[in-house]
């Protein structure tokens, strides 16, 4: 019986636990070998004088190119001469081996012997000429481009000739020389003209006059630094030693050791989640994870640990020496001061504008509280520096709108102010009604989401709707109140627009107007932004923590299974006094900053009215519909939204699948990369891809597309899984389970059911991602190269160089598509959604 | 200890009539119930005397003072009534200490009479070890009973609970409901009481008004509304029940749907009517001496009963005989069923209108 059974368990035995771990171990295998292998080619190019990556590249380039010239081109010519010429054209061609190899390396023609000798000797010929074929391709005497051009007049016809004639030439003095090849000769005379005749033979190949690429052999200059090197590097050429996989191998060390890191990584990982879980299955979400980890690993923990780094290693040491100039020189710390209280007062400011807006809007019978609401949220949906820009108009000192209405009813007479926009108090007050949105959705949400009956048992237990504010909402509300005040206060903090508009020209500097400035410093600079950098790192990391980590622990709000219509406060004979105190507060904050940005683009001089003569026009309005330049960056930024918001919102579906669906274990690694992404100040994610991503550390996307996309998405991906990972917590997985019963595959069941029910979600999300990436500003500053300017970037160069009413029609564009995407999200999700 | 007199209460939400003319008077020290399906009005009614709501019309005495009514409003701070509501509402930010003294604090109590009222709530509601604890250490039994004694603390003179049991595991439900009866007898104060579940309903009310689509149906004790229900939506609604469309003629009564057997009937109505008959007033007798016979289709055995079908005629009559019967009789064996007790309802398709609601 007992053996019976043991029998069963062996025939059923499960090879997969074992094919997994084989599976892992070889792929730890490759990692570590693909480590060592990069750091194998990097050293031993280092040692040799070789420059890292090009130089396998370029050695395996050039030999190609000399096997098959040699092939095709020399080998047929020489086998045609006598066997006497063929001797003396040997001798000739080893002479100038030797005397190229002499010129480079003293003493050396011995290095050559053991080097011809260590071909086999009927290769010896046939390498010396293809040695030399190398050595002139690099450092051989110099064809002038004039006699190139000419060379390459030679027709094909007699381009054989031609070459025959040449060849005769090198080994008889007395051989009739062509028109071309003799004025490249010129006055020279013995072994000089030879070797010149034998460089014309070698560049007169083809109609091209080149002879071997001046680009391929450019590269071999550069990627073989010294001249002693070079020599080795011919030999390679000649013997064609370097195979494909090694030049490929050793040609991208870096990227093979950050592709050997990652696979290590992601195995240790592996093996820590098999462990924890106790199974030795691979799990195919787990290759998800690894993918979504791999990608913030590389472009976003990477560069802001290097970073970090940075700021304090000097020459390779830990100091302190960086931190203490940048933060002791007075502007810094002035900057720094800046921003702390900027920030500090836009988040107090904020949140006690938000939480009296948000309850009149959520949860009395404010009139207009719909309209209200949307107004308010639609705010956050605009480009900071646009109201910067608005708020410049409105408030210069001399020539502002609210400060000459001002002058004229207190009759003050000609001089600047009251009001001045560039200063401090202009920035806060510019920075609050930016960011004040931010507050008011979190705010509003967890309003909306409280249970009604724990306000209506305290009104039953006696207390007045005041009171009950008091005492029971307020205190539910905190977490979320300090989450949303934390929230504006590292926005305000890491916020470059509306500074960089309104700050910096009153020499109001802040961190990131700082850091932008030391950008243009050269090496030096960039390495005092970084050590300001790590400043907003460190506040974005402390305000993660206290709000996800401290905040997330009291959160108490209850959603309560039933829908509930939150408990109205009726104002009563406060109704029409509210109504109108909001509704001012709307067009102060929203209504005045847009109008002024809609007026002033059809003004021509900004410092005049509007109906003044001759100042009304309509040329900005056709100007950005007809410069190429205009149209080209907003096609550049609709692309880089669109990719960006694509790619995000797969990711967000995956991620929420997982966070939602899913018991795996590590599922929570992502988004806690994505969460730290999100926190991070906008102009520390683009310096830290600035400084990783030129290809030093194996990545090479600077000044391209990509980085920009990768920039957008470490910074607006949470967005969007926020809002899909909400809308799928809100189906009950057993309507999936119900599809999976009725017999429907688990891929139909996401098509049919869930697909459908998070669609808006869905839709929100890709918005959420591709409005903020569409107008970006801070990283694109940093990060733009001419071909990928976009419609923010573009705004901001006209803002500040070329017309202010120019780019305030630009403004208006970009509000008109964020409207008009607003608009098409909330029809095709019908009516759910809107920002 | 409280009156509540309820005059011509009207509510609608727009053109929503959710409670129509709703006359009553809740007396002193009663236990009330307002009993319905989901939807017929019965937490509207209650939220109206708690004072979230306002009647469309009609007027709400407490203790004959006018708390709704005409250009009246007595808002629910002042109304001096308990209330738990389904969702506990226990505050998540304050321990129980806090929240059961919550009433006693609005009130500006002396603090030691605070201390004093809360240990003696908690002690009723068998909470006093727990008087530290936050509402998310707490169980749903305990954080409902918080929410009672929260309700109780400040000795309202009226009771309001919405359906303060639902959330929670049958078992618990049972010990529960015992003990909110025990102590509304014990402080003799007045309980409105909303549920859907007839059970607690019939366990607990000294009164019970069944409301079906915002209409009272009735108005009476547990054992009146159970055996002599006003309409057939009552009689369908507590119990189980089954109906017969039949001709009252000669004192009989002949179902057609039931291969025109007939039972006794000595009642006043004649022609079309329709028969509520209970399924455990029906017993099993030999096929002479039964009213109706039939064959015996079906079993289940439940322990204490044995739910049988019956198919007489065309149709399948459902008995519930004592659990002994149980395999003493086989299936498909013809058996004779005696009708000991029924209810007559005059045909006026009364029923098929109220039931659709239902669903």
């Amino acid at each position: 019986m007992n053996s019976a059974a043991e029998m069963q368990r062996g025939k059923q035995r499960d090879y997969t636990p074992l094919i997994s771990k084989v599976i892992i171990a070889l792929l730890l295998i490759l990692g570590l070998v693909m480590i060592g292998a990069g750091v194998m080619g990097i050293r031993d190019f280092d040692a040799s004088g070789y420059d890292a990556e090009d130089a396998y590249g370029a050695i395996r380039d050039l030999s190609a190119v000399v096997d098959s010239d040699w092939e095709s081109k020399l080998q047929p010519l020489l086998a045609e001469q006598t066997p006497e010429t063929k001797a003396k054209l040997d001798a000739a061609a080893y002479a100038m081996l030797a005397e190229l190899w002499e010129s480079q390396r003293e003493g050396s023609t011995a290095d050559l012997d053991a080097c011809l000798a260590s071909f086999a000797e009927s290769e010896r010929a046939e390498k010396t000429y293809q040695l030399l074929y190398a050595g002139y391709a690099v450092n051989g005497p110099r064809v002038t481009t004039a006699i190139r051009k000419e060379l390459a007049l030679v027709p094909a016809e007699e381009r054989a000739d031609f070459r025959r004639a040449v060849l005769a030439c090198i080994t008889d003095e007395t051989a009739p020389l062509p028109a071309s090849a003799t004025k490249a000769a010129g006055e020279l005379e013995g072994a000089k003209r030879a070797a010149m005749l034998m460089q014309v033979y070698f560049v007169s190949y083809d109609d091209s006059g080149v002879g071997i690429d001046t680009e391929l052999a450019n590269s071999f200059k550069k990627a073989v630094r010294n001249k002693g090197a070079q020599l080795d590097a011919y030999a390679k050429v000649a013997s064609g030693e370097i195979g494909w996989l090694t030049a490929t191998v050793f040609g991208n060390s870096r990227t093979i050791i950050l592709i050997g890191i990652l696979l290590v990584v992601d195995m240790l990982l592996l093996i820590f989640l098999m462990s924890k879980e106790k199974t030795w299955r691979i799990d195919f979400k787990w290759i998800l994870i690894l993918a979504i980890v791999d990608f913030l690993l590389v472009f976003q923990l990477f560069p802001l640990v290097y970073l970090a780094a940075k700021a304090f290693i000097v020459d390779g040491a830990f100091s302190l020496e960086t931190i203490k100039r940048l933060y002791t020189y007075e502007m810094n710390l002035k900057a720094l001061l800046n921003t702390l209280i900027a920030s500090g007062a836009t988040m107090v400011l904020g949140t006690l504008l938000a939480f009296p807006l948000a309850w009149l809007v959520g949860r009395t019978n404010l009139y207009g509280k719909k309209f209200f609401r949307s107004l308010f949220v639609l705010t956050y949906m605009v480009p900071p520096y646009v109201g910067a820009m608005a708020w410049l108009r409105l408030l210069n000192p001399n020539v502002g709108t609210i400060n000459q209405v001002i002058r004229m009813i207190f009759n003050m007479g000609d001089i600047p102010g009251p009001l001045n926009i560039y200063s401090l108090g202009g920035l806060i007050w510019v920075l609050t009604t930016f960011y004040y949105p931010y507050a008011f959705i979190t705010i509003s949400r967890a309003m909306e989401k409280m249970d009604p009956s724990l306000e209506e048992a305290s009104r039953i237990s006696g207390a007045s709707p005041l009171k009950t504010l008091f005492t029971v909402t307020l205190p539910m509300m905190t977490p979320s109140l300090i989450a949303g005040a934390l929230l504006v206060f590292v926005c305000a903090a890491s916020c470059y627009g509306i500074p960089s508009i309104i700050a910096a020209p009153g020499k109001v500097h802040t961190v990131t107007t700082r850091i932008i400035d030391y950008m243009g410093l050269g090496d030096q600079g960039m390495n005092d932004a970084t050590g300001l950098a790590v400043f907003l790192m460190v506040i974005a990391i402390i305000v993660l923590y206290v709000s996800d980590f401290v905040v997330a622990k009291k959160q108490y709000i209850t959603v309560s299974g039933k829908s509930t219509r939150p408990n109205i406060v009726d104002l009563r004979r406060w109704r029409i006094p509210m109504t109108i105190l909001v509704s001012l507060f709307a067009i102060i904050v929203i209504g005045l900053p847009f109008a002024t940005i809609l007026i002033t683009s059809f003004k021509v001089d900004v410092g005049k009215g509007l109906w003044e003569a001759g100042n009304f026009t309509v040329n900005q309005w056709t100007q950005i519909f007809g410069r190429t330049e205009t149209l080209s960056s907003l096609k550049n930024s609709l692309v880089f939204g669109a990719v960006t918001a694509s790619i995000g919102i797969v990711v967000a579906c995956v991620m929420s699948y997982l966070l939602q669906r899913t018991r795996i274990r590590g599922r929570k690694i992502p988004d806690f990369l994505i969460t730290l992404g999100s926190g991070t100040p906008s102009v520390v994610i683009a310096l830290g891809l600035i400084m990783t991503m030129k290809g030093n550390y194996g990545v090479n996307i600077y000044n391209t597309a990509y980085i920009m996309i990768v920039a957008y998405l470490i910074k607006y991906l949470m967005m969007g899984m926020r809002t899909v990972v909400s809308a799928m917590s809100q189906i009950h997985v057993s309507l999936e389970e119900c599809s999976q019963v009725s017999g429907a595959s688990w891929l139909r069941t996401m098509f049919k059911i869930t697909g459908p029910l998070i669609f808006p979600s869905i839709a929100a999300g890709w918005f959420l991602i591709f409005i903020p990436s569409f107008y970006e500003l801070s990283m694109t500053t940093l990060l733009y190269s001419n071909s990928t300017k976009t419609i923010g970037f573009q705004l901001y160069e006209y803002w500040t160089y070329t017309s202010q009413p120019q780019s305030c029609a630009m403004a208006c564009g970009i509000l008109g598509v964020v409207i008009l995407l607003n608009f098409v999200l909330n029809r095709l999700t019908k009516g759910e959604f809107s920002i | 200890m409280a009156t509540v007199t309820i005059k011509h209460i009207t509510k609608a939400f727009g053109d929503n009539v959710v409670l129509k003319e709703f006359n009553e008077t809740f007396h002193d020290g009663e236990f009330i119930t307002l009993l319905g399906p989901s939807g017929c009005g019965k937490t509207t009614m209650l939220r109206i005397i708690a004072g979230f709501e306002k009647p469309t019309s009609g007027e709400l005495y407490i203790d004959d003072q006018l708390a709704s009514g005409g250009k009246t409003f007595v808002p629910p701070e002042k109304r001096s009534v308990g209330m738990v509501f389904q969702s506990y509402a226990v505050w998540p930010h304050m321990n129980v200490y806090d929240n059961v003294a919550y009433p006693l604090t609005i009130k500006k109590t002396p603090k030691a009479e605070i201390k004093k009222q809360v240990e003696r709530v908690l002690e009723i509601v068998h909470l006093s070890q727990y008087a530290e604890r936050f509402p998310n250490q707490l169980s749903g039994g305990q954080q409902q009973r918080v929410a009672l004694a929260r309700a109780l603390v400040a000795a309202p003179k009226l009771l309001l609970l919405d359906e303060p049991l639902s959330n929670l595991d049958a078992k618990l439900r049972e010990s529960m409901r015992f003990e909110i009866k025990e102590i509304q007898k014990e402080l003799g104060i007045t309980v409105v009481y909303v549920t859907h579940d007839q059970t607690e309903a019939m366990a607990m009310s000294d009164r019970i008004f069944l409301i079906n689509r915002g209409v009272v149906q009735q108005c009476d004790t547990p054992e009146n509304i159970y055996n002599q229900p006003a309409n057939q939506f009552v009689a369908d609604f507590l119990g189980k029940v089954e109906f017969f469309k039949g001709v009252a003629k000669n004192g009989k009564i002949t179902f057609p749907a039931l291969g025109g057997q007939h039972i006794k009937y000595d009642g006043p109505k004649t022609g079309a009517v329709e028969v509520a008959i209970r399924p455990e007033n029906i017993s099993f007798t030999s096929v002479k001496k039964g009213d109706l016979t039939g064959v015996l289709e079906a079993q289940y055995y439940l322990g204490d009963v044995d739910d049988c079908r019956v198919r007489v005629g065309d149709s399948v009559v459902r008995v519930i005989a004592p659990g002994a019967a149980f395999k003493k009789l086989k299936d498909g064996q013809e058996v004779g069923l005696t009708v000991d007790d029924y209810l007559v309802f005059d045909d006026d398709g009364m029923l098929e209108k109220l039931l659709e609601i239902q669903t």
